[in-house]
């Protein structure tokens, strides 16, 4: 097992118990592990892997749902000026149907799931520590009701290295 | 264990008992701090299933708050317009699936016993712009006034979050019953029929803006 692994093990471990808060407490539906230092070299660009792990009584929308009026997870990253985010992949949702509407499937994640965002430095990038924050949008729902959309904090940090 | 270690030297005869001793710490130390993590969502997730029952309770026979909320189209509306009437007060959301079903449930019922007195309202906690709500509720077929929800009527109905909730107010603006979750539309009926059921009392008090307390819940029953 990796050390990131099983720092991200760890993490999700604990988060289990915040994602179980009782009623009434600000439940974090959707928590993030955190993700270790990120090495780029100047004009090159490199595949950052995020991973969340969703509460286990609860799903959320997909990035792509199947109808307008849902709202989709979205994942919004700032970069510095020695950066940039090039792309964001989502996973592929998947189809679930649920007891509130059995004959209608949703595209959802549920239990595990990984955004990879692609940055890239430009050659004449300054060496340096820089720190990438976003949040990642989402709406969660249970069996048989839903919550507000919610936002949780994405931060990590990204090393530029000379060439 | 005494004898294997008067064959050692005593300085690392002491070290050894240390390490072992601290190691049998640290494991005593880490299986501890688990125990009390499995025993802190057991407790956790009993809060969970059981905490909102009482609150439900707490809810039944409090004098519904009232409110004064615009329409789609811009008229103001009042909790306390009603009196006299039966009314179900339906926390909606155009992103909620589950409301989404209920919906031509209300339409059916609000034809069905509208003569009756009853009168559904749909408080759509959206942020989305209010002909976005409109659009939705169209497409729905909705023939019960929607109205725009704020943050003021979620927190007099106790911080409304689980959508779609439902109140059920009698003719005297007593709250009989609370649904959080989508129930069945047997289930739907049934309370519509108990606060039907109720009389107007002419001397019963003014709804006021007191509120019902945290109602931010798993359903209080079983889920269809």
């Amino acid at each position: 097992m990796t050390k990131r692994a099983a720092t991200a093990a760890v993490v999700f471990f604990l988060a289990t118990l915040g994602l179980a808060q009782a009623p009434g407490g600000k439940q974090s539906y959707v928590v993030m592990a955190p993700v270790g230092n990120v090495q780029l070299r100047a004009g090159a660009s490199t595949s950052v892997e995020m991973d969340f792990r969703i509460g286990s009584e609860f799903h959320i929308n997909s990035h792509h749902p199947k109808a307008d009026y849902l709202i989709p997870t979205v994942l919004k990253l700032n970069a510095p000026e020695q950066l940039t985010v090039a792309d964001v992949k989502y996973p592929a949702g998947e189809d679930m149907a649920f007891a509130f509407a059995p004959n209608d499937k949703l595209s959802v994640y549920s239990g595990d799931f990984t955004i990879n965002a692609v940055l890239k430095a430009p050659a004449n990038a300054a060496a340096g520590s820089y720190p990438v924050k976003g949040e990642l949008r989402f709406q969660a729902c249970d069996h048989s009701a839903c919550y507000p959309p919610r936002s949780i904090p994405v931060q990590f940090q990204v090393t530029v290295v000379k060439r | 264990m005494a004898v294997r270690l008067s064959f050692v030297p005593q300085p690392v005869c002491v070290v050894k008992v240390l390490f072992v001793k601290r190691n049998a710490l640290v494991f005593v130390v880490l299986v501890g701090a688990i125990i009390g993590m499995l025993a802190a969502g057991k407790y956790l997730d009993r809060a969970r299933k059981h905490g909102p029952l009482k609150m439900v309770g707490d809810v039944k026979g409090v004098q519904a708050p009232d409110f004064d909320l615009a329409t789609l189209d811009g008229r103001r509306v009042k909790l306390s317009d009603f009196r006299g009437k039966a009314v179900l007060l339906n926390f909606w959301a155009t992103w909620c699936p589950p409301c989404k079903i209920e919906m031509p449930w209300f339409v059916d019922l609000q034809k069905q016993y509208g003569k009756d007195g009853l009168v559904v309202l749909g408080v759509a906690m959206d942020d989305t712009e209010p002909p976005k709500i409109a659009e939705f509720a169209q497409e729905m077929g909705v023939n019960y006034q929607v109205l725009l929800g704020t943050d003021q009527i979620s927190d007099d109905y106790g911080n409304v979050q689980y959508l779609p909730t439902t109140f059920y107010v009698d003719r005297n603006g007593i709250i009989v019953d609370k649904a959080a979750g989508l129930f069945s539309r047997e289930e739907i009926e049934n309370d519509i029929k108990k606060i039907l059921a109720s009389s107007h009392n002419f001397a019963a008090p003014q709804t006021s803006r007191a509120s019902v307390g945290n109602t931010l819940a798993p359903p209080p029953k079983d889920t269809p």
